[in-house]
């Protein structure tokens, strides 16, 4: 087998067509996975990336320099009203650069949502097993040990514990990992099992074609075909486009470009699915406690997360379930998710290595009038989303109820203060306080929200009118157009979704080698 | 010298809607953008840096700076907005986002400076830069609790871009107690593996069967 290669975008000197299988867009957890299972079957297949290829040479460790360089938006992705703050990557590997870690499966019960109510088919635990075993092998996944745990983490498990509340040991794709918590500006030793360390580079071994700084624009469909991906080259320099075009003829093409850009790219190429595209999107919707201790946290070392609690994850079927677990806490991160200003702002932030931050991470579109968020394009700009995400009363519910039950976990593990991150923050000095909780007003924009995790906007379903692709990953009313990366998702997954779309797109890469 | 190289508002490229909410928030946008001119009368004007601008004008470049006091203002142990020099930052950054996220952010600076809009929520007639340093916070104060949606989203966008163009600079590491990245970790010199024939060199993604 002759060795792929990893094109950046100052590598295409003039515009290029090429011919491919299988042109898979996207380098992330769908699209690294896809690429690999089908370059390991003798397929001939390219892989388009909008952000750069960058290594540990990049990884300085530095805020500055990673939000801007390996996140969508220059880190500053949000929903149309700034409600809801979007941390995504945007880089070769995706998500997984910068990510935290986190594996989990697929819980059981949302595999079974999405066949009883979603009419998703031959997705269950028995069918994922064998590829979850296989990812878990590659990437190294394994429970961390609690003796390498970090106080941050620490503080949650020893509160948990003391409350009796669910709580466990959090596996993580890492090997050699030094422990010292820069997971979210990539990995400088590579001991992240990322997929630009493992899966892509695996690939390129065995064929695989990269083309980075490569946005994909537009796709070329004739009747139930995709013909070809039309894309702008980047000048990698400016991260602006250079003028060149790309433009990949494949037999199949595979959106794996996240839950937000995949659906967007449908959405440029005029497939909207009956309106279906871009509809049910689902974020985790995430809300932050911070808590002050006498002892150093130092929450900006050591692995970021290591521990979970899955306590209230099912609140029964008419209240948003949530998860807990740790946040790391660098500086500008903090200055920023903190709120208020000025003088009470640096009385927080000069206490930073004493700071503990708790989130609960709430399990959106479970409930069938949860219908999550939308994903639509601007009228002007270049490559501009709209994303919305209304806040209903359900969510604040959930976060009403989750701040209460983490300021109980942190004064529980010794937390000598507690603090809310409402515009107006609400601060406690005992668990007795709680309460206070209650009168803060939950409104959007009064409390920061953010996320990290994205989900849906192409869902998968039998009916043609409730979802874009099939239990097949394939976009409805197409033969050789899939779909392979969390957008497929009916609902949210209530665990870090990483390993979940590894699995699925190892799945999946059966059906777009049937295309071809 | 901190970098340049530095984290933009969540306002980012995202922010446009913001504008769009409804007529009143349109209104205020217009006379950010230039048509209340009584309020624009005096504005307190800071020195501009000897490089020059990339992006804001010398209003805004005052307005930014008169903000970052009252986000950073004065304290021991905390290196001074000047020295970080926030308002520099800010404006470098604001380069790399694309035109018309610039376009709103200078319309929202306007909009804080302007003395119209201050009085018409119940302030004082004039401008911000020109307001004691108490009344500036009571502005802030009183974007940041609006019951319109408009200012509260204003608010976030101008308070993050002051507030990551000061704790992004390694200047304010050591009043948060943050001792930077651990040394010996980043290699700068790594060499970049591409394929094309080329051997891939050992490393920890590097997976071999029975290497577990």
């Amino acid at each position: 087998v002759n060795q792929g290669r990893i094109y950046t975008g100052d590598e295409l000197e003039a515009n290029k067509v090429v011919d491919c299988d299988v042109c898979v867009i996207g380098s992330g957890s769908g699209g690294a996975w896809l690429a690999h299972e089908l370059v390991t079957q003798g397929l001939n297949v390219v892989m388009l990336e909008e952000g750069g290829y960058f290594t540990k040479r990049d990884f300085d460790l530095t805020e500055s320099t990673a939000y801007p360089t390996l996140y969508q938006d220059l880190g500053n992705r949000t929903t149309e009203d700034l409600s809801i703050s979007i941390l995504q990557g945007r880089n070769v590997g995706g998500g997984t650069t910068v990510n935290w870690c986190s594996s989990f499966r697929t819980p059981k019960r949302i595999l079974d949502l999405w066949r009883e109510r979603h009419g998703v088919e031959g997705l269950d635990e028995k069918t994922l097993e064998p590829h979850f075993a296989a990812v878990e092998r590659r990437l190294r996944i394994k429970e961390w040990p609690a003796d390498r745990m970090n106080r941050n983490n620490q503080v949650l498990w020893d509160g948990l514990g003391k409350l009796g509340y669910a709580r466990g040991l959090i596996k993580r794709n890492v090997h050699n990992c030094a422990n010292i918590g820069y997971c979210g500006m990539g990995c400088p030793i590579d001991a992240k099992q990322s997929m630009g360390v493992t899966l892509i580079p695996d690939a390129v071994e065995k064929g695989l074609t990269v083309f980075a700084n490569t946005s994909a624009r537009t796709l070329q469909l004739d009747g139930r075909k995709a013909t070809a991906v039309q894309c702008e080259v980047f000048d990698p320099r400016r991260d602006a486009p250079s003028g060149r075009k790309l433009t990949v003829r494949a037999k199949a093409t595979a959106l794996c470009c996240g839950a937000i850009n995949s659906p967007a790219l449908l959405l440029r190429s005029g497939v909207d699915g009956g309106g279906q595209v871009g509809k049910r999107t689902f974020l985790h919707p995430v809300v932050v406690m911070a808590a002050m201790f006498e002892e150093p946290i130092q929450a900006f070392a050591g692995a970021p997360q290591s521990v979970y609690s899955h306590h209230f994850a099912d609140r029964g079927t008419d209240r948003m379930g949530f998860f807990i677990e740790a946040a790391p806490v660098h500086p500008m991160l903090a200055a920023t998710a903190l709120t208020g200003f000025g003088t009470s702002h640096q009385d927080l932030l000069e206490k930073l290595p004493f700071l503990h931050a708790s989130i609960a991470l709430t399990i959106d579109g479970l409930h069938p009038e949860e219908e999550g968020g939308t994903v639509e394009l601007r009228d002007e700009g270049y490559g501009r989303i709209k994303i919305n995400y209304p806040l209903t009363e359900r969510h604040f519910e959930a976060f009403r109820v989750a701040c209460k039950e983490m300021a109980k976990v942190q004064f529980a593990a010794g937390a000598k203060k507690v603090i809310s991150l409402h515009y107006d923050p609400v601060t406690m000095t005992s668990a007795a306080e709680v309460a206070k909780l209650d009168a803060a007003r939950w409104e959007k924009l009064r409390v920061r929200v953010m996320t990290a995790h994205q989900m849906g906007g192409c869902a998968m379903g039998k009916d043609p009118e409730t979802s874009v692709v099939s239990s097949q990953l394939k976009v409805h009313d197409y033969d050789n157009l899939f779909v392979v990366d969390g957008s497929v998702f009916p609902t949210s997954l209530g665990v870090n979704p990483q390993e979940t779309i590894f699995a699925l797109a190892r799945w999946g890469a059966q059906h777009v080698k049937a295309a071809v | 010298m901190p970098s340049v190289k530095m984290y933009l508002p969540p306002a980012g490229r995202s922010r446009r809607g913001f504008v769009k909410k409804g007529l009143f928030g349109g209104a205020l946008l217009a006379i950010g953008g230039g048509l209340g001119f009584l309020g624009a009368r005096n504005p307190v004007l800071v020195p501009l840096p000897r490089e020059g601008l990339m992006t804001f004008d010398h209003l805004e470049y005052s307005v930014i700076h008169a903000i970052a006091l009252r986000m950073i203002p004065y304290r021991t142990g905390f290196p001074a907005v000047e020295e970080v020099r926030v308002a520099f930052n800010a404006d470098r950054v604001l380069q790399r986002a694309d035109e018309g996220s610039r376009t709103e952010l200078k319309r929202l600076i306007h909009l804080l400076e302007n003395g119209v809009t201050n009085l018409l929520f119940g302030g004082r007639p004039e401008a911000f830069t020109r307001l004691s340093p108490e009344a500036q916070d009571q502005v802030l104060r009183d974007w940041q609790n609006s019951r319109l949606e408009v200012r509260r989203t204003g608010f976030q966008a101008l308070r993050t871009l002051v507030l990551a163009a000061y704790y992004a600079s390694p200047l304010s590491w050591k009043a948060v107690g943050y001792g930077g990245p651990p040394p010996g970790f980043h290699q700068k010199d790594a060499p970049v593996w591409k394929g094309g024939g080329v051997p891939r060199p050992a490393g920890n993604g590097v997976f071999a069967e029975g290497s577990e």
